[in-house]
């Protein structure tokens, strides 16, 4: 065990050969505690550790802290304690709620529309190994992910527009009426739905795929020799072995939906009125156009436990599944 | 035009004994440790190297100008009170340019060391002492400001709180709505005889046409350019829930009809904004609608620019700091830029429209040199000279001397309208309080619910501003009345 935490004596003896002097016996000690089994994890987490606490940690803990507070940056007032009170207070408002509620909308229909057609285009693309052209697909499909909000966003608002936008040009084309698209409190809601589709579709398409990586090749061929209908292959073999990666983009794909703000914030502004108002949107709106940075963090921490809320709910359904199949 | 050596040569109009007396003084200013250095010597900074930072608004044409025409200070500055100095601009659009401000001198930075902020931000900036008291400033240097056009001005651009005697800011760029027209359609004698025929009425041809015109009687116009089969419709505003576009549009609409938004003294909003006379402005802004394309819901300075100058209006209702844009090349002489209608009929009707515009403030946290340098940069920009540059570049000047210049109204198209809305009780701005950003983004919200048809009564849209409101001035200390009990369970 000696040799084991300070290195070997052919290490020991080149080291004291190279440092002939009383560093060497530092350089000496350095290596030994890396050996050493007790300290060695605690050396590899260090760093993160370090940045975990000085990016995670403490910004966290100053966000709790000034939720408690009254804080705004502009009235030149200093921050005063207040206990709950921006906490009742956001309990209490009737347009936090309703963002809320809208925002639990979009985060649904969001990732049921994407996890819908993600998991049909990936299927589509695992069985189309010798189809020309593949690759470019791909590429092509993915590219609406790697592009930022924001030009997206742009995009989108200049496609829409009712009097120059594209679509609008082939709709008058076909001899229909334009479409203020975002300009309509019954159309804006799902245009910018069907933009936010358009770019995280591809995420959900790539997690489809890795799960259908995951299927082992001689589990797929048994099945074929023993003739398995396909709802039964599908059960037993694919999701049976895909289904942790394919949740895992879905728990991925939850949290970031509830986080939109800056699609929105391009393409609406969360208008028109308050209809595409996703709660993200109003936090931001408090914390940097209002500079509240007191009612604001109080409910950065509400979105916070929220999305914290989601993640164990799928975590238990997962480890659920898992025990019952374990069993 | 003038040249560069006539700026450099120009007199600031102070004497150097009234300079170092003035200087000696600001030195002794509580808060203006920046200012110290002026008690040394009217160019303490000779031989120095100096860096100065702008942030304006991004794509706004009086903000460039102020960059632009830097070069000019600076071989000034050379000449004058020889020292060396270079300008970099940093800018945002209108809706996050205040947040780019803030977020640097919270941190008492002087990162920016002249900001040019619109004028609903003096408070904002004020409150927490980012930026110089500009009061203090011009009691110690009285020459470092002309006399100003109209009283407005200051009220508009420098003062804050309303109503008091303090100063914060600098007048950049003046700024007011303007109707821009198609003249070449209005004089087209087809479109004449038609309109006539139709109407029985001649169409507006000038400028004293038009500034006897009554929002009812340019129905009739915007009515008759609507051609939606030929892709050309009336008229445009701004309807857009982005920064401020839908209030300062729907403003006139109140104003002018006799509508108040609050009552600046007391901070009370509820009860005066949710008036039966507002509730029929949103009635009347959204009844306009029906004169302009699809999509000018989403309308905002940008996209009014656009219909403009593709031709798919036959007019606008625009500010006039943009009117180098609205006027390109391809329209010159084919655009007449006049004072938007009256509101209300005979000798009731009144045109009360909103200000534009924005400040110089000046950084709190700049060093000595940087806020020497800075004072010797305002003290320069209002020379008359300068300020006629200025106007000759397109910027809005706010001077006497310039805008009473015999060729001032010709200068540029839109100079007799702007000149024209200077005039006191023409144009009014709106709160310069620091919860400004709070109380508009409450109720562009809800103007724009209105306007999209997400909220049908417009009464109860005011009331839910009006709550919002007066609970956001309560809180912050403004208001002496909290906002009633009924505004508990409201919402759009």
């Amino acid at each position: 065990m000696q040799s084991n935490r300070s290195g070997s004596p052919a290490s020991r003896g080149l080291l004291a050969a190279m440092h002939p002097t009383g560093q060497a016996g530092l350089t000496a000690r350095f290596f030994a505690l890396l050996n050493d089994r007790r300290f060695l994890p605690l050396m590899l987490l260090t760093p993160v550790l370090v940045f975990f606490i000085i990016w995670n940690t403490i910004p966290l803990l100053w966000l709790l802290g000034l939720s408690f507070q009254k804080y705004s940056l502009t009235s030149g007032d200093d921050p005063a304690f207040t206990g709950f009170a921006n906490y009742l207070e956001i309990l209490g408002n009737s347009s936090v709620w309703q963002d809320l509620s809208r925002t639990f909308v979009w985060v649904f229909l969001s990732v049921v529309l994407q996890t819908g057609l993600g998991v049909a285009l990936g299927f589509l693309f695992w069985g189309s190994h010798k189809l020309p052209g593949r690759r470019i697909a791909l590429t092509l499909l993915f590219a609406p992910m790697v592009l930022t909000p924001v030009a997206t966003g742009t995009f989108f608002r200049l496609i829409y527009d009712p009097t120059f936008g594209i679509l609008n040009q082939v709709i008058r084309a076909i001899g229909l009426p334009s479409v203020d698209f975002l300009g309509q409190s019954s159309t804006a809601f799902w245009a910018v739905l069907a933009v936010d589709t358009w770019m995280w579709t591809p995420f959900l398409m790539l997690m489809t795929l890795a799960a259908l990586g995951s299927v082992p090749k001689a589990e797929l061929e048994a099945a074929e020799v023993d003739q398995l209908p396909w709802h039964q292959r599908l059960r037993l073999i694919i999701l049976h072995h895909g289904k942790f990666i394919l949740m895992l983009g879905v728990l991925l794909r939850t949290i970031d939906s509830f986080k939109t703000m800056d699609l929105v914030l391009q393409m609406t502004k969360g208008g028109p009125g308050s209809t595409t108002n996703l709660v993200a949107l109003t936090l931001y709106r408090q914390s940097f156009e209002s500079f509240n940075l007191g009612w604001s963090s109080a409910l950065a921490v509400i979105l916070l436990l929220i999305s914290i809320a989601f993640t164990s709910i799928f975590i238990f359904v997962l480890n659920l599944k898992r025990r019952g199949d374990a069993a | 035009m003038t040249s560069k050596l006539d700026f450099m040569t120009s007199s600031s109009g102070l004497s150097r004994r009234h300079v170092l007396k003035g200087a000696a003084a600001a030195a002794s200013v509580a808060g203006f440790g920046g200012l110290s250095r002026l008690a040394l010597a009217d160019s303490p900074l000779k031989g120095e190297s100096l860096h100065l930072s702008i942030l304006g608004i991004a794509g706004w044409v009086p903000s460039s100008l102020g960059v632009k025409m830097s070069p000019i200070f600076a071989e000034y500055a050379k000449q004058k009170y020889g020292y060396d100095v270079d300008f970099s601009f940093a800018d945002a659009p209108f809706s996050a340019l205040f947040q780019k401000a803030a977020t640097s001198l919270a941190t008492r930075s002087q990162e920016y060391n002249i900001i040019i902020s619109d004028s609903q931000w003096l408070g904002a900036f004020a409150k927490p002492k980012w930026v110089v008291k500009i009061d203090d400033l011009l009691k110690e240097q009285p020459g470092l400001t002309p006399e100003w056009y109209s009283p407005v001005i200051s009220a508009t651009y420098q003062t804050y709180p309303d109503g008091s005697q303090q100063l914060w800011g600098l007048p950049q760029e003046g700024d007011v709505v303007a109707l821009y027209v198609r003249k070449d359609m209005l004089e087209d004698p087809a479109e004449k005889e038609a309109f006539k025929k139709k109407y029985n009425k001649d169409l507006p041809q000038t400028f004293d046409d038009f500034a006897e015109l009554t929002m009812a009687e340019f129905e009739k116009v915007a009515e008759f350019f609507t051609r939606p089969d030929k892709n050309l419709y009336g008229t445009a505003m701004q309807y857009s829930r982005e920064y401020d576009f839908i209030s300062c549009f729907l403003y006139p609409f109140m104003w002018s009809r006799g509508g108040e938004i609050w009552d600046p003294k007391t901070a009370q909003v509820h009860g005066i904004l949710n008036s039966k006379v507002n509730a029929e402005a949103l009635e009347q802004m959204k009844h306009w609608l029906k004169y302009m394309p699809d999509g000018a819901l989403n309308y905002g300075i940008a996209e009014e620019i656009d219909v403009f100058t593709q031709g798919k209006v036959f007019s606008c209702f625009q500010w006039a700091a943009v009117g180098p844009a609205m006027i390109p090349d391809a329209l010159k002489g084919k655009v007449m830029v006049v004072p938007p209608p009256k509101h209300g009929n005979g000798s009731d009707a009144k045109r009360v429209y909103t200000f534009g515009g924005q400040s110089w403030v000046i950084n709190a946290f700049n060093d000595e040199n940087n806020m020497q340098a800075t004072i010797d940069f305002m003290r320069w920009w209002y020379q008359p000279d300068v300020q006629l540059e200025y106007a000759k570049r397109g910027g809005n000047p706010c001077d006497k001397a310039t805008l009473s210049r015999s060729d001032f109204d010709d200068m540029q198209p839109w100079f007799r309208t702007y000149k024209y809305m200077l005039a006191e009780g023409r144009s009014r701005d709106f709160w310069h309080h620091p919860k400004y950003a709070e109380m508009l983004s409450v109720q562009q919200e809800a103007f724009t619910s209105f306007m999209t048809g997400q909220t049908s009564d417009p009464m109860k849209v005011l009331d839910y501003v009006a709550c919002k409101q007066q609970s956001i001035l309560f809180e912050a200390g403004t208001a002496k009345e909290k906002a009633p009990d009924t505004c508990a369970s409201i919402s759009l």
